[in-house]
C-alpha cells in the first residue's frame, strides 16, 4: 500500500459487456484506526476539474458495492486501514488515455471525539485543524489511464 | 502460551505507536520484533486496526497471532476498543445495541488471549464526559466479562484530573457493583508538568502529583506510559517518571506500563518510532531494574 491516500495501483476504465461505462480507483484509509462503513462521510470527486457527484460513485469493500444509502446505516461491516476501497465512478466512455488529475473528498465521523467538532465535519472543506493521524480529507493525484 | 511473571510494573508497548507506519512500512510481526529487541514481554493493540478482518478474523490470523507471541515472548495484555455508539449520524446506538457490540469484543479479546481492556466510552462533550448510559452499557457487560476473566478499563487521559468528577464517577462505580470486572487505565500524560511556549495546554488542564495515583492503585490494571520527549540521555523531561515508578514500585502494584507515543511528528518522513520507544525503553528497563 502506497503512502498517499489515492493509490496508483488500481486505476483504470471499467468495461462491462464490452462497454465502457466508466472509471475506478482506490483510496487507503488515512486514519490510525478502523471504521464502519456508517462513519464514512463521502465528498465530491473532481476529475480533470470536472465535477462528479457522490451519487454517481459506488464503494467497494471486499468485492461488495455499497450506495451511500447503504453506508450510512451499516454500522457492522468494518474498514480496516490496511486494506483499500474500491471507488467506482459512473462515466460512460470513462476516461481517455493519457494523464488525469484526480482530487477527492471524505472524511469519517469519531465517537471519542467532542460531538460539536463531528458536527462541523465536512468531507469538502479541511478541518480546521489539522491532525496528521486523522488525514486530510481531501487529497489529490496526477496518473495514467492506459 | 508465553507467560512472563515478573512481579511489580513491568514494560509494554501500546501498538498505536506505530500509526504513522503500520501497514505501509510495518507488519504486525515487525511491530512485535521491534519489541522483542526491547526486551518488553506486553503488548496492547486497537482491535479496529490491528486485527485483520475485524471484528471477524479468520481462524488461521489466530493461530498466527498465537505464533508471533510465542516467538517474541509476548503477552497480550490490553485489548484497545471503542464503545461507538455515536457510529451512525443522526441517533445514538441504544444501550441494547452498545452492549452487543462491546460483549463482540469482549469475546474477541478473549479469543485473543488477553486480559485486560481499554474501553473508550463515546463523549459528549470538550470535557470528555461520557454518554450518559454508560452505566447500563458497562453493567449489561459485566457478567460475560467476569465469565470470560477481563477487565474493562477506560483510560484518564490528560485534560481530566485524577481527583476530578470522572474518575470519582468510575470508582463509586466499582465500589457500588463491587466488580474485578471493571476499574482504571492511567494515562501519564496527567501528570505532565512541563509545557514548551506555544505548545498546547488544555485551558482545564492542572496537572496530577505522582502521589495522586496512590489512593487508586488498586482500581487500576495497567498504565499508558505516555511520554513526550526523551532527551538523547534517556530522561523524560516532562512527566516525572522516576518518582511514579518508585510510587509503584513501592506499593506494589503489579500490571504492565505500556508505552504509548503520540507525537505528531512521528508521521514526519523518515521517522522512525521504534527508536522513540527504545529510547524511553533504557529509562524503564533502568528504572525498573530488569
Amino acid at each position: 500500500m502506497e503512502k498517499q491516500v489515492i493509490q496508483s495501483v488500481g486505476f483504470r476504465n471499467i468495461r462491462e459487456n464490452g462497454e465502457v461505462t466508466g472509471f475506478q480507483f482506490k483510496i487507503r484509509l488515512p486514519y490510525y484506526r478502523g471504521i464502519f462503513l456508517s462513519q464514512i462521510m463521502p465528498g465530491t470527486l473532481f476529475v480533470d476539474g470536472e465535477k462528479i457527484e457522490k451519487e454517481n460513485i459506488v464503494w467497494c469493500l471486499k468485492g461488495e458495492e455499497y450506495s451511500n444509502e447503504e453506508m450510512s446505516a451499516d454500522f457492522k461491516t468494518h474498514w480496516n486501514p490496511t486494506e483499500c476501497m474500491v471507488l467506482k465512478v459512473k462515466k460512460p466512455g470513462g476516461l481517455a488515455q493519457g494523464w488525469h488529475h484526480l482530487k477527492y473528498g471524505f472524511c469519517f465521523t469519531s465517537s471519542y471525539m467532542p460531538p460539536i467538532m463531528q458536527d462541523k465535519l465536512d468531507p469538502d472543506q479541511e478541518s480546521f485543524i489539522f491532525m496528521p493521524e486523522f488525514g486530510h480529507h481531501i487529497n489529490e493525484r496526477r496518473l495514467l489511464i492506459v | 502460551m508465553y507467560t512472563y511473571n515478573r512481579k511489580g510494573p513491568k514494560r509494554g508497548v501500546a501498538l498505536y505507536s506505530y500509526s504513522a507506519e503500520f501497514g505501509l512500512t510495518k507488519t504486525l510481526e515487525d511491530c512485535f520484533e521491534d519489541i522483542h529487541d526491547m526486551g518488553a514481554h506486553g503488548i496492547e493493540i486497537l482491535a479496529n486496526t490491528h486485527i485483520e478482518n475485524y471484528p471477524n478474523p479468520t481462524d488461521a490470523w489466530v493461530e498466527n497471532w498465537f505464533r508471533l507471541c510465542e516467538k517474541y515472548e509476548i503477552v497480550p495484555v490490553e485489548y484497545g476498543h471503542w464503545i461507538d455508539s455515536h457510529v451512525v449520524r443522526g441517533r445514538d446506538l441504544t444501550t441494547e445495541e452498545s452492549v452487543e457490540m462491546l460483549c463482540r469484543d469482549l469475546r474477541l479479546a478473549h479469543r485473543l488471549g488477553f486480559t485486560c481492556m481499554r474501553t473508550k466510552m463515546p463523549v459528549i462533550n470538550g470535557d470528555l464526559e461520557p454518554v450518559k448510559n454508560w452505566r447500563e452499557i458497562i453493567k449489561a457487560a459485566l457478567p460475560l466479562a467476569e465469565k470470560l476473566g477481563l477487565v474493562m478499563l477506560p483510560e484518564i487521559h490528560t485534560p481530566s484530573n485524577l481527583k476530578g468528577k470522572m474518575v470519582s464517577d468510575y470508582v463509586d462505580f466499582i465500589e457500588e457493583t463491587g466488580t474485578k470486572n471493571f476499574g482504571l487505565n492511567i494515562d501519564f500524560s496527567v501528570f505532565r508538568t512541563e509545557f514548551r511556549e506555544g505548545e498546547h495546554r488544555s485551558p482545564n488542564y492542572i496537572p496530577n502529583d505522582p502521589e495522586d495515583i496512590i489512593p487508586l492503585l488498586q482500581y487500576i490494571y495497567c498504565c499508558h506510559a505516555k511520554f513526550i520527549r526523551m532527551s538523547d540521555d534517556f530522561e523524560e523531561t516532562t512527566i516525572p517518571y522516576t518518582r511514579i515508578v518508585k510510587i509503584l514500585q513501592e506499593h506494589g502494584w503489579n500490571g504492565y506500563l505500556l508505552s504509548e507515543y503520540e507525537g505528531a511528528d512521528k508521521y514526519d518522513e523518515g521517522y522512525e518510532v521504534g527508536q522513540t520507544l527504545r529510547k524511553q525503553h533504557i529509562m524503564l528497563k533502568n528504572l525498573l531494574g530488569d
